[in-house]
């Protein structure tokens, strides 16, 4: 079986870069990882394998691309490791020491006479504080704060995006295959949320639910240390959370019906085909149909918006913290930063200058990518690029 | 055309079922908040009793809920509803400030058109060219941008640094009013020195607003041209011999209809995307006004509001429709 399998790859040569190579060597770890669990997968989706090589190929030929890729990877590090490489912590406010280090210019020190309890002593200390960027209203250091607001930022984009497009799928997915009635009825409600601003819906339901949801989390302490785990937040600011999580909710709520409508259409021309009314002929449930046969060959254009709507969701919810909505200090949050260098702009200037280009960056990635992703998702241009490829090494084999 | 009637008889009535739709929605969220508004729209916790009642009397709170939202839809249609918080209509309020938003969508479409139209066409014709690459890069950035950030950058621009606008207040309409937009109107009236007032104050929030949505047009427009390119008829055309600037004017042709209607869209939601500029820029339109209805948990006010955002909405995508069937022969009613 391997003798086959490494003729069959030796039969197309491509012309190899480093990155290809590694691409190669992350995609076959990969599939190895997954065949630890399922037996012979790796030898059963050969082509599927091929396939992400080749899109991954694509992918390395495109700078654009790799550099949203580049930008994303960097965002999600910080995601996950920042709160724990900040040299100050999120809620530490030096301001309370010395009034002065309020608004620090960047490049700025402070001398901090810092008083505080610890295990029933009263302990005085005098520490320096250094700001490469600058700090806020509360005298934090503003790097801390962007790297801290990462998580924040990150967090929210992976549940809105886990909830809101998965929910809008699935509504789509029915609506399409059932049509009738059903389908009526969905598509009503989603028209009716696209008729309203999102922005404006979002605002309404994050001024309107933090109450709800901080009794709620009130009540249920699993639920409260989970967020505050999910959040690095120290327990102290357990009644911030309401407001964070309302706007978590609304942005959920605002989210799904893009993706309700756009799944209802290519649906409705992909329900058409033959493999479908076999897969109907031969009995399979409609689940099945809906989710492993409908659902994989209407993903690529879904890809694309959920990628892009990373970026997408990372601007609104930093417009609703800019609005005063969502996060409240201390939690820390860009969109925050923004608002509060609002009120003294231009005299601090870098509150609105750092998390704003921070914003720019990351959404600017997510962009690149999912541009890229359209066109490496797209088989007609997948195809022309292997094309090229394989003339390349022809070429190069008839000058030899 | 002969269908045109019956078509718009047909789409009004699909709006029937969203407009009532939105204003559910709004009544539900009014509906859920655990604070009671009254208290707030009768001045706080220092508010009467007597006070209060009346108030809750007024908007027939002391009802079931069906009777509440009856009263609501019942009084933005006969513009009976009272905003609590100044005791005017609600509709007559968003008239005075729609008026305001509207000239600042006029603005930001006028930069959109500018920006979005000649440089995705310009995009397309130098296509894969380093023109190309950096157009398309600086649309992608025209996106990416939040709106606070960019308003603040030009702000400090050409605010602080050149003074080439001003911030403070709303000019004076023009003494004759015909269309009740200020800058129409001083134009048709020949009032140059309020147009230029009118011109210093809104061309930046309005060049702001349009950036955003320029980069959507850019990318749109090349997309358009190239799709219009690839056609069959481009082949013939080139095929006969036909000189290179008479084959863009034809592919120009065939891509610019799907353009048009998306304007049609984009100043729907321009008009609709205006509550974070107006709030940077000092302007009192609907947007802020929203805002400030639900700071002020004054849900009148935002019922009418998003019963005006609904209408817009249907309204600019029933023009996209029509502008569709009216450019293009093929499309039917």
């Amino acid at each position: 079986m391997t003798e086959k399998t490494v003729k069959y790859e030796e039969k197309e040569e491509y012309e190899m870069g480093i990155l290809d190579r590694v691409s190669d060597r992350l995609i076959e770890s990969f599939a190895s990882f997954i065949t630890l669990f399922r037996k012979d997968w790796k030898r059963k989706n050969q082509s599927r394998i091929k396939e992400w090589k080749l899109m991954a190929y694509s992918i390395n030929r495109s700078p654009p691309t790799l550099l949203g890729l580049f930008i994303v990877i960097v965002y999600l590090f910080f995601g996950i490791f920042g709160p724990y490489l900040v040299t100050w912590p999120y809620d530490f406010f030096p301001v309370n020491y010395n009034v002065s280090s309020q608004l620090a210019h960047p490049g700025s020190s402070y001398f901090l006479n810092v008083t505080t309890i610890q295990n029933g002593y009263i302990i005085h200390y005098t520490t320096n504080v250094y700001y490469p960027l600058g700090s806020d209203t509360y005298g934090r250091d503003l790097l801390s704060i962007l790297l801290a607001g990462a998580r924040t930022a990150l967090v929210l984009d992976i549940f809105i995006i886990l909830i809101g497009p998965t929910m809008g799928i699935i509504l789509g997915l029915i609506s399409g295959y059932y049509g009738g009635k059903i389908d009526e009825l969905i598509m009503r409600i989603t028209d009716m949320f696209l008729a309203f601003p999102g922005l404006i819906l979002a605002i309404a339901l994050s001024a309107v639910l933090p109450g709800r949801i901080q009794s709620f989390l009130n009540a249920h302490v699993w639920a409260q240390t989970f967020v505050l785990k999910l959040f690095a937040l120290h327990p102290r600011d357990v009644n911030n959370l309401g407001k964070l999580l309302a706007v978590f909710v609304a942005l959920v709520i605002v989210w799904w019906p893009g993706y309700a409508r756009v799944t209802r259409g290519s649906t409705l021309t992909e329900k058409e085909n033959p493999y479908v009314e076999a897969a109907r002929a031969i009995g399979l449930p409609k689940r099945t149909i809906l989710f492993r046969h409908i659902l994989p060959n209407i993903i690529g254009p879904i890809l694309v918006m959920i990628t892009m709507d990373f970026g997408g969701i990372i601007l609104t919810e930093a417009g609703l913290s800019f609005l005063g909505l969502g996060a409240v200090p201390p939690i820390p949050d860009w969109g925050n930063l923004i608002n509060q260098g609002s009120q003294y702009f231009p005299q601090a200037w870098w509150l609105v200058a750092f998390p704003g280009l921070v914003i720019i960056t990351v959404v600017l990635g997510w962009n690149l990518l999912g541009d890229g992703l359209r066109d490496v998702l797209d088989p007609r241009t997948r195809r022309s690029l292997e094309f090229k490829l394989k003339k390349k090494t022809e070429g190069g084999e008839a000058n030899a | 055309m002969a269908g045109l009637g019956k078509f718009l008889v047909r789409r009004a009535l699909t709006f029937i079922p969203t407009l009532i739709g939105v204003t559910l929605i709004v009544f539900i969220i009014a509906y859920i908040i655990p604070a009671n508004p009254v208290r707030a729209w009768a001045g706080g916790e220092k508010a009467s009793q007597a006070a209060i009642e009346m108030i809750k009397r007024q908007y027939h709170l002391d009802q079931p809920w069906y009777n509440q939202y009856v009263f609501l839809v019942k009084g933005l249609f006969t513009n009976t509803l009272l905003d609590p918080l100044n005791q005017e209509p609600v509709f007559t309020n968003i008239g005075n400030r729609f008026v305001v938003t509207f000239q600042l969508a006029l603005f930001a479409f006028f930069f959109l058109v500018l920006m979005g139209l000649p440089l995705g066409i310009i995009s397309a014709l130098k296509r894969n060219s380093v023109t190309d690459m950096f157009l398309r890069i600086l649309a992608l950035i025209f996106i990416s941008t939040p709106i606070y950030v960019m308003a603040y950058l030009f702000i400090w621009l050409f605010f602080l640094h050149w003074s080439t606008t001003t911030l403070a207040g709303i000019p004076p309409a023009p003494p004759h009013q015909i269309t009740h937009i200020p800058v129409i109107d001083s134009i048709i009236t020949l009032d140059w020195n309020n147009f230029v007032q009118q011109v210093e104050r809104f061309w930046l929030p309005g060049f702001t607003l349009g950036l955003g949505a320029a980069g959507v047009l850019m990318r749109f427009t090349r997309n358009s041209f190239l799709e219009a390119y690839s056609r069959d008829s481009t082949l013939f055309l080139k095929a006969k011999g036909v000189p290179k600037s008479r084959l863009y004017k034809h592919v120009l042709k065939n891509a610019l209809v799907p353009v048009i209607t998306i304007l049609a869209l984009q100043f729907g939601g321009l008009l609709a995307g205006t509550p974070i500029t107006e709030t940077i820029f000092n302007l009192p339109g609907i947007g802020r006004y929203a805002l400030q209805a639900i700071m002020y948990l004054d849900f009148p006010a935002l019922i009418g509001v998003t019963f005006l955002y609904a209408i817009v909405f249907v309204t600019a995508n029933l023009i996209a429709d029509i502008l569709y069937a009216v450019i293009d022969p093929r499309v039917r009613f």
